[in-house]
């Protein structure tokens, strides 16, 4: 499906729907911004030309990846790294594989590598890691190299060398012997630096990066270009942008396309960091339940932590990403019931949207958590989408029973609970485990609740947890797509470094770093301003933040610390430098894990550049009664919970208003999505509308 | 419970499915009825007609021949009593020196030949090459599988051995 949000100023938005159209993918985009407008009464017309900013996320980059329709790509790389590209990383044997997969050996597969190797070319040439050049570029490789490859009818050239994120020259000899030969041959061919996709260490996903944008990128430009001339036929005056996996905004002209393949979990991080700072909490744990999967990431102090080696259709890409931990466990995740032992497991497979599960009618066949919703009463039979699914509920309850509750020996109500309590558990692990691997306290962090089924089971999976409060959202199943268009044009720049800061450093080595740190950011500075310049915004607009990572000497894992200063001026910076980083690690892993003593090591150094965008504004409304408007009330509907039927009082989400409070048993309906509330819980809604969960008083850990 | 077309496990024996259905189905839990499906699909492909008890190599399967249980050829050739080792009735080529192994492992594939020699065992109905084994020279012939065929029918399957009908 496409989905559309349309978002006005005040923050109220319209969800519009449409089947994705493929082949040209601004067809069903069109479709589904109609949709939208539609329930604005405005033509798809009179919207867009209202619009300011559109964003669009298309998943055609990762479609010619998974489906290896990309192009024709020639490599030349150091001479001895020719396979690499084959052996990859282990991991990409495995990586998504459910656990018991993973150790099952004979289900691991490689995938299969973007370029053959009879496309691969290695050139001598060696740079050192400190920058020394070991071995000159041995340019009659380079020529033959390139001879062969324009033979072979390539369509994109990229070049790698191992340590050119050290020092580029190499690379940029090698691109232009290449170049050269293309003249002279009269080919056109676009060729692709690794060190201009990014210079960062590790060579396997520095590779892996650099190829998939020579691989995939234009194809999916090509369809991102559509999408903006079909809007701008419709009247739209500017230009479309596109997510960047670190979650900013980028026109669809970006040079390095590939940035914008992961921004699935983007928007939800954004939204929760948006949202944060408006309620004064800087730390904030998200979860986001959808069909699939559940999604969880913790926003500390104000900062988004940054992954910058993700995985991606299998393959470890040197791109920064946010970070998610994903488990698949969603509403649409099917149960199993091992025939021979009995065991319960869930997942990791999905009945996705089609067939969907049991309770759609749309061809389900295994029983899957939304059933179980439906058997007990929590999911409103004739409003799920706004009544757009009728749930057939009876189809629901016979498949569960046949498939899980009789071969267990268990009546069909107390099965779906438990199922839908495994779900619950499976999510409170996984949220148990990162808040302990960081050792930081869940009375500091307010929890958000969203996605399409966050709503639905987030009174077990946040019960007993500890968190300052609990929120959740009427617009709970957009709030990914909400948070999307709170993001601003931002870029990342950054390159790797080798520089330490032992505590008794002399100071001319001080000196040293501090010119280093300046040189490195004066680089990354020109390239952020100059392609920002071509995006069109103006020099004075720009932003920048400077950003180090950084760990004690001898640790294994970087801290990003963002920094307010431009450039080192005084050796007292540096001391500034390393107090940040002091404090932030303590944040994040705990001041006694501190280390200061084995002196400061600095990996990488960046910037960001942002400039700013209009955004949504949630409106700040009076609070009002406690008792929810009559209109609200839509009756009661017996729900199953705790092993017992409660006559749960159902309300609108839509008519709930600030300073209502509703007590369980209730269920509160919206198209979209549906909060379920057990007896002894309450929630109350806020003056921005958001809604805060409170768990009864005496609500222990039920486990 | 998982279960799959005939066509599905038909590919599944000729190597010919995709890597991600392949992958499903082994992550799935077992289907109980694969090893029925398996042998049927295996019997419509012989061209006789004695019941295949048990498959137990790339051609070869354990039969029910009127009163005995023999291994026997796809091409129809019988080796005798699954009891005894068929690969006595095989012709077999013996790889034992440098330059006949040379052909399958050149260079510095090939082991020594004072250590290791391939067997190959070849079917004097068809010719097909029915398996190979590495072993030092002079280790007996090995005998690669005796099953318990009644413990595995009666005590797994839960049923008894098809007879010839």
């Amino acid at each position: 499906m496409t989905d559309t949000l349309l978002v006005d100023e005040d923050g109220r938005f319209a969800v519009g729907k449409a089947s994705t159209t493929p082949q040209n993918e601004s067809v069903g985009f069109l479709e589904s911004a109609e949709d939208a407008a539609g329930y604005w009464d405005l033509t798809s017309q009179e919207a867009f030309e209202q619009l300011s900013v559109v964003l669009y996320s298309g998943t055609g980059m990762l479609n010619t990846l998974l489906s290896r329709t990309g192009r024709r790509v020639g490599l030349i790389v150091t001479r001895g790294m020719e396979d690499a590209i084959l052996m990859g990383r282990g991991l990409q044997a495995w990586t998504d594989y459910s656990y018991p997969d993973r150790l099952h050996a004979v289900t691991h597969q490689a995938p299969e590598p973007l370029v053959p190797r009879h496309r691969i070319y290695g050139v001598t040439e060696r740079i050192d890691q400190f920058g020394n050049v070991v071995a000159p570029v041995y340019e009659h490789e380079a020529e033959k190299a390139a001879e062969e490859l324009v033979a072979q009818g390539v369509e994109a050239i990229c070049v790698c060398c191992m340590f050119s994120y050290v020092d580029d020259t190499h690379e940029r000899q090698i691109t232009e012997i290449v170049q050269n030969v293309l003249n002279k041959r009269d080919v056109e061919v676009p060729i692709y630096r690794s060190s201009s996709v990014r210079p960062v260490i590790r060579e396997q996903s520095r590779l892996n990066s650099v190829v998939i944008e020579a691989y995939a990128a234009d194809v999916s430009r090509e369809q991102l270009v559509g999408v903006e001339e079909a809007t701008q036929s419709q009247g739209f005056r500017y230009g479309v942008q596109t997510v960047l996996s670190y979650g900013g905004l980028a026109g669809i002209r970006y040079p390095r396309l590939h940035e914008t393949m992961i921004s699935g979990p983007v928007g939800g991080i954004l939204g929760a960091k948006y949202v944060g700072d408006i309620i004064g909490s800087d730390s904030v744990i998200v979860s986001d339940m959808g069909g699939t999967s559940f999604d969880i990431s913790a926003i500390t102090r104000g900062n988004i932590p940054i992954e910058n080696e993700p995985t991606l259709a299998r393959f470890k890409l040197n791109l920064p990403t946010i970070s998610m931990e994903s488990i698949g466990a969603g509403a649409g995740t099917i149960i199993k019931v091992d025939p021979l032992t009995k065991k319960v497991s869930l997942g990791p497979e999905s009945a996705g949207s089609t067939p969907g599960p049991v309770a759609f009618d749309m061809g389900g066949t295994e029983p899957t958590v939304c059933d179980c919703d439906v058997i007990m009463g929590r999911l409103n039979p004739d409003y799920f989408l706004g009544g757009k699914v009728k749930l057939n509920v009876e189809a629901a309850k016979s498949v569960f029973k046949e498939k899980v509750a009789d071969p267990l020996g268990v009546d069909v109500y107390e099965a779906a609970e438990g199922m839908a309590n495994m779900l619950e558990m499976d999510a409170k692990e996984s949220m148990r485990q990162m808040i302990s691997a960081r050792a930081v306290d869940p009375a500091d962090y307010a929890l958000m609740a969203y996605g399409g089924s966050g709503p639905l089971h987030m009174a077990e999976y946040s019960r007993g947890m500890g968190f300052k409060n609990i929120l959740t959202f009427p617009f709970a199943a957009a709030f990914s797509a909400f948070g999307c268009t709170t993001a601003d044009y931002l870029r990342r720049y950054s390159r790797s470094v080798q520089l330490t800061l032992p505590p008794n450093a002399d100071a001319e080595h001080r000196n040293s770093v501090a010119e280093e740190i300046n040189r490195i950011w004066e680089g990354l500075q020109e390239a952020a301003t100059s392609e920002m310049g071509d995006e069109g915004h103006a020099p004075a607009d720009v932003q920048l933040e400077m950003f180090a990572q950084m760990r004690y000497t001898g640790q294994l894992e970087d801290v990003e610390v963002p920094l307010a200063m431009q450039r080192i001026t005084a050796d007292s910076d540096l001391d500034l430098v390393i107090k940040e980083f002091d404090e932030l690690y303590a944040a994040i892993n705990g001041a006694v894990a501190q280390y200061r003593e084995a002196g400061h090591s600095i990996t990488e150094l960046g910037i960001v550049a942002k400039v700013e965008k209009i955004k949504p504004k949630l409106v700040r409304e009076t609070l009002q009664g406690e008792t929810p408007l009559a209109e609200a009330f839509k009756g009661t509907r017996s729900m199953y919970y705790n092993r017992e039927w409660h006559e749960a009082q159902l309300w609108e989400m839509d008519y709930l208003k600030p300073g209502n409070v509703v007590a369980g048993p209730a269920v509160v309906e919206h198209p979209a999505t549906t909060l379920v509330i057990p007896a002894g819980d309450r929630v109350w809604v806020d003056e921005w509308t958001i809604v805060h969960y409170e768990h009864a008083e005496d609500s222990s850990e039920s486990e | 419970m998982a279960s799959y077309d005939k066509t599905e496990i038909a590919d599944l024996i000729d190597g010919s499915m995709p890597w991600p259905s392949t992958r499903a189905i082994m992550s799935a839990h077992k289907d109980d009825d694969r090893f029925d499906k398996y042998l049927s699909i295996l019997q419509e492909r012989v061209p006789w007609h004695h019941p295949i008890l048990l498959p137990i190599g790339e051609h070869l399967y354990i039969v029910q021949s009127g009163e005995n249980r023999i291994v026997k050829c796809d091409c129809g050739h019988e080796f005798g009593s699954y009891q005894d080792n068929w690969k006595n009735q095989a012709l077999i080529r013996v790889r034992g020196d440098r330059e006949s192994i040379a052909e399958i492992y050149p260079g510095r594939y090939t082991c020594d030949p004072e250590w290791m020699e391939l067997r190959e065992f070849i079917c004097p109905g068809c010719v097909t090459l029915l398996e190979v084994e590495a072993a030092p020279p002079g280790f007996p012939i090995v005998f690669d599988f005796l099953p318990d065929l009644e413990g595995f029918y009666e005590d797994w399957l839960g049923k008894s051995l098809p007879q010839e009908a």
